[in-house]
């Protein structure tokens, strides 16, 4: 019974951690740019829902107005940071403090107006518990899975079905033909970190609603992410979606055999695995 | 002639007032607290309770004409950034006494307060090794030791013979687990499972989970952060075993939610006189909570080694403050405490919680 609990757990965990990494795989798979800032947008997205929840918003318009708000954050960033800094020919190392530096601002801005303590969501159904046999889950846990799930498909569907994620994944092979048949890459990049952010605002939302807001949690999913990221094949949505539920579920079986202690170390362990036998990642020839 | 009379009047008045100030100077002290990050929480209120103490000393006049001045310092709750921050305030500001926080960063900086002879007043952190780090740290409450010792007599006394223990993985945590297997053993217990979590966790689910599967009378916990969810997890997951704690348990959210009923834990005494209470409130729109309590607390013992050494005519150095602290000894602040050793005695409750507020059950003196 503990090891099916802790399996559906780590699947629900995983599916969160999924929608992180497909939104930070699409935009370093095509941009090239380690967006570390990505984390902060998790957050904030969080807590925008939270201040709207609390001031009675009606709940779909709670959930879809921070969403356009990251949109909106993350479009701004590519248009007044990332590009700017391309533009001066900008290292990848100078692109990534710059990214840091923006982490930092909107954790502490975060910090500064809603005080660093642990908020709860004011609503009562997302703690209800539902059983299915001897494993419980709460409908904020089940409400996970389901938007992440149909994030994955949307974002497959998208990827392969749209002109603009066709155009998207042309950036992303060969920017320079991309450039030069004007696909306008910069533009590209601009969509793609829009929709990064609005995706990654499903789970910064999600996630807090069943374990609560902190401003400095969005840099352990992020990294737990990326990992998953490159596991599963940069570029690779599937192998991104995939890998993050086989760290979440391997952590939480750990839990079996091993100290909770040991269970962050389980997730460099299985990326040193791949690094070492698959350093392409599990899915990079299925792209 | 009558106007320079009154202008050699005014000057010698001037100078009279000039010799007076020039006597009187702004007193600093240091305070390395974690303003930012998860223990910001608590940081914050840990500052805002010293910050009272002085704010009101300064408004009666200082400590014999001196100005208290407090330069606090972030250190996010991490021991390196405490050193740094320590070396700062000692090496540039020149304090002869810091206030400091979690146990981590208190006991990282012990060692350099016995070198350069700072008195280090810590008011909320309990991990054992703090009681012998340093002369010159003193500690206005008790270590951790000694509320798992009461706690643990008390839930195996309750026939609760079979714990497991939850505790964050950090030196507070560690030390508190170690201090559960040591008593609840001599108490006549057993400890079937023992969990880690981190600090500034809040899924605890895998945790508790692990715990209950080894099925356990009771669940021992020492976490500084993230109570309420851990709680609301327990109920959750419909776990039946009873959860016992500290002082650490004080957090008015969990009490007040009904996840925590049946809870029990120890709770240093402490309370602030209703005006002072109304007084924080009034300044800082929210309640005096413990760590204010507590740093206030401190910062009033503080004030009152100042006052002794001043009164002496000795310079406020480290030493001197030391010194003058163990020389008085006792001290009644909001609660009264002594200082035997480098850790102060005082009493405790132990407490239940139910229905929204946190219930006495028996009242322990701590020797």
């Amino acid at each position: 019974m503990l090891a099916l609990q802790l399996l559906v757990t780590g699947l629900v965990t995983g599916c969160a951690l999924g929608v992180v990494a497909i939104s930070f795989s699409l935009v370093y798979a095509t941009a090239k740019i380690f967006h570390v800032a990505h984390a902060g947008i998790y957050t904030l997205g969080g807590y925008l829902a939270w201040s709207l929840m609390v001031w009675r918003v009606p709940l779909p318009l709670a959930f879809l107005l921070p969403i356009a708000a990251c949109t909106a954050l993350g479009a701004l960033m590519q248009s007044q940071l990332y590009a700017r800094l391309a533009r001066r020919r900008a290292t990848h190392l100078v692109v990534l403090i710059a990214s840091l530096g923006t982490l930092s601002v909107i954790q502490n801005i975060i910090a500064a107006v809603y005080t660093p303590n642990i908020l709860q969501f004011p609503l009562d159904w997302s703690s209800r518990m539902v059983a299915f046999g001897p494993v419980r889950l709460n409908w904020t846990q089940l409400l996970t899975i389901v938007v992440s799930v149909a994030a994955y498909a949307g974002t497959m569907w998208f990827a392969h079905r749209t002109i603009l994620g066709k155009r998207i994944r042309a950036v992303a092979s060969n920017p320079m033909l991309a450039d030069i048949t004007r696909l306008q890459p910069q533009t590209v990049y601009i969509y793609v970190i829009a929709i990064a952010s609005a995706l990654v605002c499903l789970p910064g939302i999600l996630v807090p609603l069943d374990l609560g807001l902190q401003p400095y949690n969005g840099v352990t999913p992020l990294l737990t992410a990326t990992i998953a990221m490159i596991a599963g094949g940069v570029g690779s949505i599937t192998g991104a979606f995939v890998l993050s539920l086989v760290i979440a579920v391997l952590q939480n079986l750990s839990l079996l055999v091993m100290p909770g202690e040991w269970s962050i170390g389980v997730t460099f362990f299985i990326f040193v695995i791949f690094m070492l036998f698959r350093p392409t990642g599990l899915f990079a020839a299925a792209r | 002639m009558p106007r320079v009379c009154i202008g050699l009047a005014a000057l010698a008045a001037g100078l009279v007032i000039t010799c007076a100030s020039a006597g009187a100077e702004t007193i600093r002290f240091g305070g390395i607290l974690p303003l930012t990050g998860p223990g910001a929480l608590i940081g914050t209120a840990e500052m805002r309770g010293v910050q009272f103490a002085v704010d009101q000393a300064n408004a009666k006049g200082g400590i014999h004409g001196n100005q208290i001045e407090v330069q606090f310092e972030d250190n996010q709750a991490k021991p390196d950034q405490s050193i740094l921050s320590f070396n700062k305030l000692t090496d540039l500001q020149h304090v002869a006494v810091i206030f400091t926080g979690y146990s981590g960063p208190t006991l990282a900086m012990a060692p350099l307060a016995t070198r350069k002879k700072v008195l280090l007043v810590n008011a909320g952190a309990q991990a054992d090794g703090l009681a012998k780090a340093s002369p010159y740290l003193i500690n206005t409450l008790p270590t951790i030791g000694g509320e798992i010792e009461v706690i643990s007599r008390w839930v195996a006394g309750q026939g609760k013979k079979n714990a497991g223990i939850l505790f964050e993985n950090g030196a507070a945590g560690m030390a508190g687990r170690d201090d559960y297997l040591k008593s609840f053993a001599e108490a006549g217990g057993t400890v079937v499972a023992q969990e880690a979590t981190q600090f500034g966790q809040t899924d605890f689910r895998p945790a508790l989970l692990k715990i209950a599967d080894a099925k356990p009378d009771v669940m021992l916990v020492v976490i500084t952060a993230g109570l309420l969810q851990m709680a609301q997890e327990y109920k959750q997951l419909d776990l039946k075993f009873t959860v016992a704690g500290t002082t650490f348990f004080a957090d008015p959210s969990t009490i007040a939610d009904p996840s925590s009923t049946g809870f029990v834990h120890t709770q240093l005494r402490i309370d602030a006189p209703p005006d002072l209470a109304a007084q924080f409130k009034a300044k800082y729109d929210t309640d005096m909570e413990f760590f204010a309590k507590q740093y206030y607390n401190a910062a009033q013992i503080v004030l009152a080694t100042l006052d002794k050494v001043l009164a002496e005519g000795k310079p406020v150095t480290g030493e001197t403050m030391h010194n003058a602290l163990f020389e008085i000894r006792r001290f009644q602040g909001l609660i009264p405490l002594e200082f035997k050793t480098n850790t102060a005695s005082v009493p405790m409750d132990i407490n239940e919680m139910r229905d929204g507020k946190d219930v006495l059950l028996k009242e322990i003196k701590l020797e």
